[in-house]
């Protein structure tokens, strides 16, 4: 399949003032003052900086390896360990992505720890990552779509940096996509530059589903998105 | 002059800032750890007792009611920038001597891990408990952390990071600092670590919250 490739402007997302003060560990409508005002202040800014783009190629040709703990896709061996060849077992196809909030608000965020407003850097940080996720959202959604039409499921999505897969391995991955997409690089340590970027695989197939994140399995006790599920899941009761 | 630090430890604990700081809103159009640690010192307090029984003491706080959750990041922040407001006042008397460090903290988050908000959580609430911190930014490698810890002889090091893969790179960097300088304590903190891996990787410290790491680093200094 094609590379599908996708923009958006920062008001087509889910990025509300509730839902960074969840982020940040308040209930929403509950962050104590200034937190609202200074997210307000950044949320208005983030229109002006950001350049949201991602994308997906699907991949036909893979296999889960359940002994070694990889998978192969198209060739290339990714060591995704244990939790993650788990988690990928069933599917048919991969479609490994890439998105990111552009460099605007981490540079913003960056000025203004700089400046010496810690306060309202975080914000920005914390502002850059749910646009990211949030980004990201829409184009698993579009994919669960478009996959569904077919009578196929997809799974969660997976990234090198978590459950024990190499940040290292995101040089394989983005061997994927054309150089420089998105405007995503890496760093010699394999970090994506801009910073506020996700990659990763999402597993695609006739017997996969959408589990939610298996924090019961992973040992990363302190992980955000644990922290995050289990906000919600407190919120729910 | 008891109700003076008092008043101090208040304001840095809630993050009153100074008298033009609107927040917290019951604190509007109150001095602020700016302008009561100028007063303490201007009235000729020890600087000493306003550091330690003032500003530390409201740090000491805002750290315990983050382990606690009963306080997020942002409102750590809003105490640490009244701490290092206040901090002001007394920076001529570190650069006399006259007031003493407790000792010198070198933290960074570790090569392959750009991550910084932890780090920095923890790096103001250390500087905010009477320690010079150098800090060494993101992705920082073995031998720039040996090289801060023989300019600073007898240092205490802090190593953050977020991913569970640059755990890896944690352990070999505790492994280089070892080799190179036996001596030193390395603290160890961030999402993916735990006792266990401190324990696997020869570490000296681990906490899951910057109090601890502040707790830790003066009970050794103590």
């Amino acid at each position: 399949m094609e590379l599908q490739e996708y923009n958006y402007r920062f008001d087509e997302l889910e990025v509300s003032t509730d839902i960074i003060e969840k982020f940040m560990g308040y209930q929403p409508g509950q962050a104590p003052e200034p937190m609202p005002q200074l997210i307000r202040e950044v949320l208005n800014q983030a229109h002006d900086l950001c350049d949201i783009r991602g994308g997906y190629v699907i991949k036909q040709d893979i296999a889960v390896n359940r002994d070694d703990k990889t998978l192969h896709i198209h060739g290339v061996e990714f060591d995704v360990k244990k939790i993650i060849t788990n988690q990928l077992k069933k599917m048919d196809a991969t479609a490994l992505f890439v998105c990111t909030a552009g460099p605007g608000i981490s540079n913003y965020s960056k000025e203004l720890m700089h400046e010496g407003d810690f306060i309202k850097g975080y914000i920005a940080d914390v502002v850059g990552s749910e646009i990211v996720e949030s980004a990201m959202d829409k184009i698993q959604a579009d994919l669960e779509n478009q996959m569904e039409s077919q009578g196929l499921h997809i799974t969660d999505r997976y990234s090198p940096g978590y459950c024990g897969w190499s940040v290292g391995e995101q040089q394989k991955l983005f061997s994927f996509f054309p150089q420089d997409f998105c405007g995503i690089t890496l760093t010699a340590s394999s970090l994506m530059q801009p910073i506020k970027s996700v990659s990763g695989v999402i597993g695609i197939g006739e017997n996969v589903r959408r589990k939610g994140y298996v924090c019961n399995l992973c040992d990363m006790v302190n992980c955000i998105y644990r922290e995050k599920k289990e906000t919600k899941k407190a919120d729910r009761c | 002059m008891e109700e003076l630090y008092g008043k101090i430890a208040h304001c840095v604990e809630f993050g009153k800032i100074n008298l033009a700081s609107p927040y917290p809103p019951d604190m509007k159009g109150q001095e602020g750890a700016d302008e009561l640690t100028k007063k303490a010192i201007d009235e000729g307090f020890p600087p000493e007792e306003v550091l330690k029984k003032g500003l530390v003491v409201g740090m000491e706080k805002i750290g315990v009611k983050f382990r606690e959750n009963k306080v997020f990041v942002p409102q750590v922040l809003m105490s640490a920038k009244a701490m290092s407001t206040a901090m002001e006042h007394l920076r001529p008397f570190f650069e006399s001597g006259a007031v003493k460090r407790k000792g010198i903290f070198v933290i960074g988050t570790v090569a392959g891990d750009l991550h910084d908000i932890g780090k920095n959580l923890v790096s103001m609430m250390v500087k905010g408990s009477g320690f010079e911190v150098v800090d060494l930014g993101t992705d920082v490698n073995g031998q720039q952390f040996i090289e801060a810890i023989k300019q600073h002889p007898g240092c205490y090091v802090g190593l953050s990071a977020l991913l569970t893969t640059t755990m890896v790179n944690m352990e070999k960097i505790v492994a280089e600092i070892k080799a190179a300088v036996p001596d030193t304590k390395i603290l160890i903190g961030g999402a993916p670590v735990s006792e266990e891996f401190k324990e696997k990787i020869h570490a000296d410290f681990y906490s899951r919250d910057p109090q601890g790491a502040v707790d830790f680093l003066n009970r050794s200094v103590a």
